[in-house]
């Protein structure tokens, strides 16, 4: 995953650019395909931001519309529902990079204490296994297992909960199905990377922590987790970067207009602004580019902290 | 594991009281971690086979179909499978080809970029450069939208295709495979005068295998699961929906069935055959994806 920095030096003796084209052209020629894909699905749409500064009207296009300055951003920060969809993205993403983080370390953890070898790979298959289901397929599950008379419902009802579709209720529980929901899904897919490097730990170590009478907790505490803090510490910084950006399609299949207040983010009401209840391009381009800010925002500063942290960065 | 100990001969082992609770605690956790990662499937399943009238009053967990005779009720599977006049089946052979065309379409330009990078041209930084911008950029759903419509692409195959099939994360690591071959092996092919399509598909792709086989496992579970794109794109095109926008399409008309007057209880059944149709093929495939994904994540962290 991570790569050291890509260092623009050529190997060639003459390092002129005419020199290059001779040499190198069919190279050029061959990357314009990929070139035109990400120039066309990635870097065209970039223009289109504009339209967050406008009153973009589908009739004039993005060429005669009419330029409104920050207007549009003003009509975002006025709203409620935008001061609620931001808080709530806020919310759930410090959920995914706290308990979302920390839930895969200890599974790995945890798989890398089974001595024997085929059950901890059984366990490692049928742990990872919900990393293959798909979103759509989880999010119904969700309903089906929250709804009132559902499996976890019925559970929670033990504890004196009251027998309710969650999913219904408008309240922060609504994060936490989000994150748990995250948690199910990943948390397998996750922990593999940990054990991994669990394993490649010198056997040596716990020989002679063994000889030395040092107890499982002991070489736990001492070998193994000191080990994997780097990889852990590296992770943590890529997940900064991607957090705000990502695991939010789960929100739009699961969330209902009586619970927005809790329940709506800021993908979500991108979409909706744009497609479903409005069809206000300009302000929805807004949302997404302010959303877009502070996801590039994290991705640097993780990526420099990462650098700093473990000398490894993703680019 | 790592954890166990290889004892030499002649040590004497004898795990003390609190090491044994220990592996007690674990063992009961992780059976737990095992059991919440089975239940739902194995919920939906027996959901599948029951009668739709029994299901809807069932309460909890179904751990055994439920039906009024005992035997597994198929209805639901011969509704599935005539549903909206064979749409299921028909969504199945469109998901399959949105899966090959973007791993597919995706391969070939990843290799490229990477390719032409790892040959290190001048402008090979810049390159890198545009490949990185579009990973921490993006137009947004809206600006895309516009483009794809602007394009004429929207309501075709080309748009559930295209717009996602590359990626600069995958580039990238497509680059880090190339990095990892041997440079000799390359020298030796141009004195032999092999071209550069030669060299990236024939001699630089098979031996960087292990991690674009990643990659090309995560594009297609990627588009496996996509349903927004095809909300976005397709939306009045049943014909070309994937499997997964026609689950959320049928669970949503479940919620309306239940209110309808003498409904046709077995019909209720259908979503959850068609999660089971969409996802077993995937679990199955599974074991084989774990295998190639856990060694490529460990060429990843092995690496530098």
């Amino acid at each position: 995953m991570a790569k050291t920095k890509s260092k623009s030096a050529t190997y060639n003796p003459k390092n002129t650019w005419k020199y290059d084209l001779k040499k190198n052209g069919v190279l050029y020629l061959i990357f314009l395909i990929p070139f035109t894909f990400l120039l066309i699905f990635k870097y065209i749409p970039m223009v289109g931001i504009l339209m967050a500064f406008q009153d973009y009207k589908v009739a004039k296009g993005l060429f005669d519309s009419p330029w409104v300055g920050l207007d549009k951003f003003q009509e975002l920060f006025a709203g409620a529902q935008f001061g609620y969809a931001f808080r709530n993205t806020v919310y759930m993403a410090l959920l995914n990079l706290t308990l979302g983080f920390i839930i895969p370390v200890i599974l790995g953890l945890l798989i890398s204490q089974v001595r024997n070898k085929r059950r901890s790979r059984v366990v490692q298959t049928i742990t990872y296994m919900p990393y293959f289901v798909a979103p759509v397929v989880v999010c119904t599950l969700a309903k089906e297992f929250l709804k009132e008379g559902g499996a976890i419902t019925m559970f929670l009802t033990m504890f004196g909960l009251p027998n309710q579709n969650w999913l219904a209720v408008n309240s922060p529980v609504f994060w936490f199905i989000n994150c748990f929901l995250g948690i199910w899904q990943g948390a397998g897919y996750g922990a593999i990377v940990y054990i991994a490097a669990i394993n490649g730990i010198d056997q040596n170590l716990y020989e002679a922590a063994c000889i030395d009478g040092a107890s499982r907790w002991q070489r736990l505490w001492n070998i193994t987790i000191p080990s994997i803090v780097p990889l852990v510490v590296m992770m943590f910084t890529m997940q900064i970067g991607l957090v705000f950006m990502t695991g939010f399609d789960k929100v739009l299949l699961l969330y209902m207009p009586t619970t927005y207040e809790f329940s709506d983010c800021l993908s979500t009401y991108t979409y909706r602004m744009a497609f479903s209840s409005g069809n206000d391009f300009s302000l929805s381009t807004a949302s997404g580019l302010l959303q877009s800010i502070i996801g590039t925002l994290l991705l640097i500063f993780g990526n420099k902290m990462s650098e700093k942290a473990t000398k490894m960065s993703l680019f | 594991m790592a954890r166990k100990p290889k004892y030499k001969e002649g040590m004497v082992v004898h795990p003390s009281l609190g090491e044994r609770v220990a592996d007690v605690i674990i063992g009961i956790i992780l059976l737990a971690c095992m059991a919440l990662a089975i239940i739902p499937m194995w919920h939906t399943l027996m959901a599948s086979l029951s009668d739709g009238n029994l299901l809807l009053a069932h309460n909890g967990v179904l751990w055994k179909w439920v039906t009024a005779d005992g035997k597994p009720n198929w209805d639901g599977y011969i509704k599935t499978l005539s549903y909206d006049d064979m749409a299921i089946i028909k969504s199945y052979a469109y998901t399959i080809l949105y899966v090959v065309g973007n791993v597919l379409v995706g391969l070939v330009l990843n290799v490229i970029a990477a390719y032409v990078i790892y040959r290190k041209p001048k402008a090979s930084g810049i390159m890198m450069l545009f490949i990185i911008i579009s990973l921490m950029f993006n137009g947004g759903t809206v600006p895309t939208y516009m483009v794809i419509r602007n394009l004429g692409m929207t309501g075709t195959v080309w748009s559930m295709i295209l717009p996602d099939c590359t990626n600069a994360m995958f580039i990238i690591l497509t680059l880090n495979a190339f990095k990892q071959v041997p440079k000799s092996t390359i020298e030796a092919a141009e004195l032999d005068g092999a071209g550069h399509f030669t060299i990236m598909f024939r001699i630089l792709l098979p031996q960087a295998m292990g991690l674009v086989t990643v990659t090309m496992i995560n594009t297609a579970i990627i588009s496996w699961n996509a349903w927004f794109n095809a909300m976005l794109y397709v939306p009045s095109d049943k014909n070309l929906w994937p499997l997964q926008l026609w689950i959320k399409q049928i669970v949503a008309d479940n919620a309306t069935l239940t209110t309808a007057t003498s409904p046709d209880w077995n019909r209720y059944l259908v979503s959850y055959c068609v999660i089971i149709i969409a996802t077993l093929p995937v679990l199955i495939a599974m074991p084989f994806a774990q295998k190639q994904l856990q060694k490529g994540s460990l060429m990843g962290a092995v690496k530098e």
